[in-house]
């Protein structure tokens, strides 16, 4: 297992290598820069903005400026956010604490929902209330995050009052009393809720088909034969069978994790990785832009590890070596 | 630094700066229809005011760079001169006097406070022009600083302070600069710096360290109304009133300044989240719609025009060398040809006008529609016999024009893109009014980083094009339309109207006759009107969702005034 481990690490870094290469040049062939959008005539003059492009190299050729910015950034200098003016990992990790929150909320309900309604559509399937379910997650799952989004605003928000339609706290209440958390907590949870909208389903499902289907198996026969309790079978044998393809998810959540989510924190105008991300792009904020994708890609790459790393210890009959 | 909120797109270029102007600038007292029990004005409560784009967070004035930040900055910046709805200058915290345009005298009022306590004197403005003029070219106010005498010596090391800055005392000073010009007053460098806030950075020629430092990000301080107490990066700034304030104690107790996406103004102004915000004209019909809420509208300072390129930009210079747009009656007509009432009407809810001349009717250089030479409506017939004695007929039959040789027409008009629907039926809209004279016109819709960058670079796609642009309070038009600016989109010269644009800021000429430069301005407005080298599509008027719970709010088209005043019915 550990060399298992140690070889996939170790081809990472020729991954990590090529991701960057046609990341940056992406980046690069996007039309214009981030001085375009400041151009201002009023105030800037254009010398200040060829002397701007010239400092920040943005008139060498591509290959050069993807040298500069990878020795930097192997050596820890990500570089300096054009838009924000401070340093890329400043600025990103002022925003991951509000991401993290968001993603780690959406994933205890996510796991909480579709735990409680797969064992339930799992142990009564074909019934009304199986249906029932599995109709509310197929719309759940048809449903695109900004229409579910903006229809929680409108009803939660707007209609009922019952959650703020924006930003991650209230700022007259101080920081770290127990009406802070509150706050954070009361923000949270409608853009919590839409974002996890998408996961229960899916993983509602893959529960319920796994225990429909493990309950046919010889040994739940078997067990029965025994005479052991229904409750017992379903809660310890069958379910600890049925949770192995949820627990490689697992690895995939932690990518989801700090990712962020572009479309539901812009539309609650959440403060968060999402929200940074596409600013990034639309203002060609290079150095925050490959700070992200580098992360993304490296989370990626060490979840789809620690999924089967962890398909391996929960299924003993999987031979990683 | 009132500036105006253009709710334009972030993509259009804007060079709003610190100005003012507004027609009008009259201020409604609400008659608040809901619970009408109470009395009028009261002291403290909280007034939310909404935006939509995020803000950088850089928080001092003599350093921000961004609209979104200047719109929090309007609140606990006050700057030493203003500007009127009109944009003439006006003293607010400094009077100034000068006899030649070369050296001012300023006199500051006394007893002008910091939000640290500290009286606001004339070394703080020493302070706040020497910390530009040594950090340089990196600062992107140098050019506002580099016209002072001895700024430049400054600047490279070679003298230990501004020579043409003299201290008379602690209210006075006196700025040489370094040469007369009509503009030195518009152009100067308007923001003090407080020297002991600042104390630990004296001298320091990063800029980056600026930036980056404690005193703009986290606890910025000012001489307004109200001092920033709290910011959450990216979302929101809580501001609190500042009871010496030089002007008087504000009335309201706080003011929070927050960050929600574009969709949600309407649902929050109507639960009243949000008590005040700007907003984009196509959502006008909606906020009709709601009770609570007036609608304030003042005219804004940017101006949309569709421009044709007659030459190239090289080496510095512009060249027309293009001849298919040459000719000067083909552009009449095709300004002649569009409904633009009819158009604004339709694209931007009517908050706006037609134009005859690139200038915002409110600034204070801007001629009036009757000293026009061409008062262009919408006459399709007089197009069509524009064209025709143009020479642009229908020859082959096929319904469209033909050029004077009897070669196809056909006009590539370019509108930029921004994944906003309506962007593309407003350009059609235009093709399809040149189509009704006869003029076959295609449209490309473009990428706007692209599009900015091909007009910039004059490829060879773009011919015809949308554009737009903000005014500033120095009304020189010479960075748009000279002919050695490479803001100068359509490449369009001509000698006698640079020649105007140029005397309008020689002092030799205009001296310090405001009456003078105002004429020469005319002048150069009656030229580009007669010869159209870009179409003035219209002006868009700025507007403003305000709470009814909101009085004594004042908006000029420079932006948000007298916040002092500003009161919320509890």
């Amino acid at each position: 297992m550990l060399k298992y481990t140690l070889r996939r690490v170790l081809a990472m870094i020729p991954m990590l290598f090529l991701i960057s290469i046609i990341v940056f040049s992406l980046a690069k062939l996007m039309p214009g820069d981030s001085l375009g959008g400041e151009i201002d005539p009023a105030n800037t003059d254009p010398e200040y903005i060829e002397q701007m492009r010239e400092k920040l190299g943005y008139n060498d050729p591509i290959y050069e400026q993807y040298f500069r910015w990878i020795t930097n950034f192997v050596q820890g200098d990500f570089g300096k956010s054009t838009r924000y003016k401070i340093p890329a990992n400043e600025i990103i990790m002022e925003r991951l604490p509000n991401t993290i929150f968001l993603s780690l909320t959406s994933l205890i309900i996510t796991y909480v929902l579709a735990l409680a309604m797969g064992i339930y559509s799992g142990r009564k399937p074909y019934t009304l209330g199986d249906n029932t379910i599995a109709a509310a997650n197929y719309i759940g799952l048809a449903l695109p995050s900004f229409v579910a989004g903006v229809f929680a605003i409108y009803i939660f928000s707007f209609h009922l009052g019952w959650f703020p339609s924006n930003g991650s706290v209230d700022i007259s209440v101080t920081e770290g009393t127990f009406e802070y958390w509150l706050s954070r907590f009361h923000h949270v949870l409608l853009p919590a809720f839409v974002l996890g909208l998408l996961n229960t389903a899916s993983y509602t499902q893959f529960l319920r088909n796994d225990i429909i289907e493990n309950s046919r198996k010889d040994y739940v026969r078997t067990a029965r034969a025994k005479g052991t309790s229904e409750s017992k079978i379903y809660n310890v044998h069958i379910f600890r069978n049925s949770v192995i393809p949820l627990v490689t998810f697992l690895g995939f959540d932690i990518v989801n994790l700090v990712g962020g989510a572009i479309i539901t924190e812009t539309i609650f105008t959440y403060p968060g990785i999402g929200q940074l991300f596409l600013t990034s792009v639309t203002n060609r904020d290079y150095s925050v832009l490959m700070t992200l994708t580098m992360m993304f890609s490296l989370l990626t790459l060490v979840g789809n590890l620690v999924a089967d790393i962890l398909y391996g210890i929960v299924d003993p009959r999987i031979r990683l070596d | 630094m009132k500036k105006s909120f253009l709710k334009l797109t972030v993509l259009m270029l804007v060079l709003s700066l610190a100005l003012a102007a507004c027609g009008g600038g009259d201020k409604k007292t609400s008659k608040s229809s809901d619970g009408g029990n109470k009395s009028g004005s009261q002291d403290g409560g909280t007034l939310t005011y909404a935006m939509e784009a995020e803000f950088k967070g850089i928080l001092d004035v003599n350093f921000y760079d961004s609209q979104s930040d200047s719109e929090i900055l309007t609140f606990n910046t006050d700057p030493l001169i203003t500007f009127d709805e009109n944009i003439k200058a006006q003293p607010n915290i400094a009077k100034w006097e000068t006899k030649d345009n070369k050296v001012f005298k300023f006199t500051f009022e006394k007893g002008v406070k910091w939000h640290n306590g500290d009286e606001l004197v004339v070394d703080d403005w020493i302070f706040a022009l020497e910390t530009i003029a040594s950090i340089g070219p990196d600062h992107q106010r140098w050019s506002n600083v580099n016209t002072i005498e001895g700024a430049k010596e400054f600047n490279e090391g070679k003298a230990d302070s501004i020579s043409g800055l003299k201290k008379i005392n602690d209210y006075e000073i006196e700025i040489t600069f370094d040469k007369a010009r009509a503009n030195n007053l518009e152009n100067i460098w308007q923001y003090p710096l407080n020297r002991k806030h600042f104390a630990d950075l004296k001298g320091n020629k990063n800029i980056d360290d600026w930036l980056a430092s404690n005193q703009v990000r986290v606890n910025p301080i000012g001489t307004g109304p109200f001092k920033i107490q709290k910011v959450i990066p990216g979302e929101s700034v809580e501001l609190v009133r500042f009871n010496d304030y030089w002007k008087g104690k504000p009335k309201l107790d706080k003011v929070v300044v927050k960050v929600i996406d574009g969709s949600l103004i309407v649902g929050e102004l109507e639960n009243g989240g949000v008590d005040m915000s700007a907003f984009h004209p196509s959502l006008l019909p909606e906020i009709q719609k709601l009770k609570n809420v007036k609608i304030e509208e003042v005219p804004g300072l940017s101006y949309y025009y569709i421009g044709f390129k007659l030459g190239t930009f090289k080496d510095g210079k512009v060249v027309m060398d293009k001849d298919k747009y040459a000719n000067k009656q083909l552009r009449q007509a095709l300004l002649y040809a569009i409904d633009r009432e009819e158009w604004v009407k339709e694209f931007f809810s009517g908050l706006g006008n037609p134009v005859n001349r690139p200038m915002p009717s409110a600034h204070w250089i801007a001629a009036d529609n009757s000293e026009l030479p061409v008062n262009y409506t919408y006459d399709p017939e007089k197009a069509k016999q524009l064209l025709d004695e143009a020479g642009y007929k229908d020859v082959d039959g096929d319904g469209f024009r033909e050029d004077p040789n009897g070669k196809k027409f056909e006009i590539n008009f370019a509108h930029y893109d921004t994944g906003n629907p309506t962007y593309e039926a407003r350009a059609k809209a235009i093709t399809q009014y040149w189509e009704e004279v006869g003029i076959k016109s295609n449209l490309t819709m473009t990428e706007v980083n692209l599009y900015y960058d091909q007009i910039e670079k004059d490829h060879e796609t773009m011919e015809a094009f949308y554009g737009g642009w903000g005014t500033g309070a120095d009304p020189d038009p010479w960075a748009l339309w000279g002919d050695d600016t490479v803001w100068n989109y359509p490449r369009w010269v001509n000698e006698e109207a640079n020649e105007l644009l140029k005397q309008a800021v020689d002092v030799e000429v205009v001296g310090t006759d405001q009456e003078k430069r105002k004429n020469l301005y005319v002048e150069w407005q009656k030229i580009f009107n007669e010869e159209v080298p870009a179409l003035p599509i219209m002006e868009l008027n700025d507007v403003y969702a305000i709470s009814n719970k909101v009085q004594g709010v004042k908006i000029t088209p420079v932006g948000t005034e007298d916040m002092h005043k500003w009161s919320i019915k509890q």
